[in-house]
């Protein structure tokens, strides 16, 4: 069967594309980037029976990577491959910068009240929070207590660690110049300590593999986002979260309409089941372990929130100053820690 | 069918080889002529950036040498195995083949995954050589240069093997008989009539796993980690995660350059090696 994007695509190359708005519309289908792995199973396997059940909408989901996503929808110049957008904060700014996302209108939303302030803004609605802080092994390794112990023994030389391609090792190795005396805007003190102790670390990483390297034991500590270590935990590693004494970091995650999306009012509603109380519900309970945005869902005691508000207290970040800076920061990462 | 008509056949591949892979160059050759990310400023600074650079030439160095390594690395375990291949029975040749291909019906992902599970600090070879008291502390695999050349090996292994063994599978035997009628001693046989004719397979061989060897991204991250920088790492970070393709387009077009350097070389020897075969 062809899927409606292929045929999209395959009429677009024979200039039909004129005749087709009116097709893709009737179908009622909105087709959505998601994170591959546990995103994707999440969204399948709960949104997508949500969607269709109360708007009966089929939604279609490609899995990509926030950067990958942004890298498809610059090169397809205003015909994007997917509706809506799912990303962390720094390719967020991107897309904003780069002029990718329809502006959004947050009275589309029916579940806007039953979020928290500040959760939909001109371009885009929050739909979840990730934590980052400490995921270690406690059979093999005593409890750390901050950023600072990463880089000390015992923990050191069982360290697994990772650059600046992700959100969460760009918030974590902030964090770990930050206990050294640096900023969100200065990680060298983050370089001086790394460069002291990288003989010892366990690994460096592919982001990708980290999860894999845990499982083997290459490593048995690594800075990791909440929802990793259930996984893994869930999965049998034996693996337990930390928040680090100068607080666990917290970012959020932010869906958008795609400029030039077929389906944009299809979008609006995938939005709104996303932030559902009752997909919220389904997405806080492992294997998912989701951080809901709407405070009608009851947090279960494996967060390491009670409630919501609770995340005001949490680390953030300033992507705008960041993405400038993080070209640079990748550059001089490669050069530190190549053999 | 005239000369023409011949020609005429060959349109449609050449016409979508055009479309799928020489415009796409040609915009790349073109996108990497600009300064600044956004795509609006034509220059040469990305160029002036990327060779101006010391560090650019020791991952140009890294690469090509990963490639040779793992080149040597598959001719010294694939060529001893292709000759096992001539001598097998036709029976054991079936079983033999399967195994070689094997690998390629795994994807490469999972293969390399896969790799993680043997060379890591709990993996199979360092449990096996702790159990057998040869080491006392586990050793360092993953992650190293070594392992990531063990497991190219094994990866790219069909590369190699399948040109050879249907470069040597034609060879006459009656040659090798010859050869011993005349008082040539195995090695001699092995050195002066069966390398020499199996040249033109080896070659093709070492082509393609060095070509698929250092453009292999997956593999040199995952089981490399990001410590061991070749240059495919570098441009999937200059194009998905800092947005730079400018510059990502002049270390592809340095990749390209250099694989194709090298692999124009074997070419050439190739050719030369086959030449000394037939004439």
């Amino acid at each position: 069967m062809f899927s409606r994007r292929s045929l999209l695509a395959g009429a677009t190359a024979l200039g039909g594309t004129s005749l087709l708005p009116s097709l893709a519309h009737a179908k009622g289908i909105v087709t959505a980037a998601t994170y591959p792995g546990s995103w994707e199973e999440a969204y399948r396997t709960v949104v997508a029976p949500a969607l269709k059940k109360a708007h009966d909408i089929d939604l279609e989901l490609q899995p990509l990577y926030a950067v990958d996503q942004i890298a498809k929808v610059r090169a397809a110049r205003g015909a994007p491959p997917f509706d809506a957008f799912v990303l962390d904060p720094g390719p967020r700014i991107t897309g904003i910068d780069g002029g990718l996302f329809e502006k959004f209108d947050g009275k589309k939303i029916s579940n806007a009240s039953k979020l928290p302030a500040g959760m939909i803004d001109e371009w885009g609605i929050c739909v979840g929070a990730q934590v980052v802080g400490i995921g270690y092994n406690p059979k093999k390794l005593p409890k750390p207590k901050g950023w600072k112990d990463l880089l000390s023994d015992p923990w050191v030389s069982r360290l697994g660690i990772t650059g600046f391609q992700t959100t969460f090792g760009t918030v974590s190795l902030i964090e770990i110049a930050k206990a050294f005396g640096g900023s969100e805007t200065n990680v060298e003190p983050a370089f001086v300590e790394l460069k002291k102790v990288l003989p010892k670390i366990a690994a460096v990483g592919n982001p990708a593999a980290m999860a894999g390297l845990l499982q083997q034991g290459q490593c048995d500590i690594t800075y990791t986002n909440i929802q990793t270590v259930a996984i893994l935990k869930s999965r049998g590693v034996d693996i337990e979260f930390v928040k680090p004494d100068s607080g666990a970091v917290a970012f959020f995650t932010t869906m958008h309409i795609a400029k030039g999306a077929a389906d944009a009012e299809n979008a609006y509603k995938y939005f709104d089941t996303v932030v559902s109380k009752a997909v919220g519900d389904a997405l806080v309970q492992p294997p998912h372990n989701f951080i809901p945005v709407n405070k009608e869902v009851v947090l279960p005691p494996s967060l390491p929130m009670t409630n919501l508000d609770e995340m005001s207290t949490y680390v953030r970040h300033d992507w705008s100053k960041i993405n400038p800076l993080r070209a640079a920061w990748i550059e001089k990462f490669n050069k530190e820690m190549a053999k | 069918m005239n000369k023409l008509a011949e020609w005429q056949l060959t349109l449609p591949l050449a016409l979508a080889f055009a479309a799928i892979f020489l415009a796409p160059l040609l915009m790349l050759v073109g996108v990497s002529f600009f300064n600044d990310d956004k795509i609006t400023e034509p220059g040469f600074a990305q160029w002036a950036k990327f060779y101006g650079d010391p560090f650019s030439y020791k991952v140009i160095g890294d690469t090509m040498l990963l490639g040779v390594k793992t080149v040597c690395a598959t001719i010294l375990v694939g060529y001893p195995l292709a000759l096992v291949y001539l001598d097998a029975p036709q029976r054991l040749q079936k079983v033999l083949i399967f195994i070689i291909v094997m690998p390629l019906l795994l994807s490469v992902v999972v293969r390399t995954f896969a790799w993680i599970v043997v060379l890591g600090r709990e993996g199979v070879v360092n449990q096996l050589l702790l159990s057998l008291g040869i080491i006392s502390e586990p050793l360092r695999l993953l992650q190293t240069e070594l392992g990531l050349v063990i497991s190219l090996t094994q990866i790219e292994m069909p590369l190699m093997l399948l040109p050879l063994i249907s470069v040597m599978s034609r060879l006459d035997p009656n040659l090798r008989d010859a050869s011993a009628a005349l008082g040539a001693s195995r090695w001699r046989t092995l050195f002066t009539v069966i390398v020499p004719l199996s040249m033109p397979g080896l070659v093709a061989g070492c082509l393609l796993v060095f070509a698929s060897s250092t453009t292999a991204f997956i593999s040199q991250t995952v089981i490399g980690g990001v410590r061991l920088i070749y240059l495919p790492l570098l441009i999937w970070q200059q194009s998905l995660v800092v947005f730079n393709w400018p510059f990502a387009a002049v270390v592809s077009i340095s990749l390209l350059v250099s694989v194709l350097t090298v692999v124009s070389a074997l070419s050439w020897l190739g050719r030369r090696s086959g030449g000394y075969v037939h004439g």
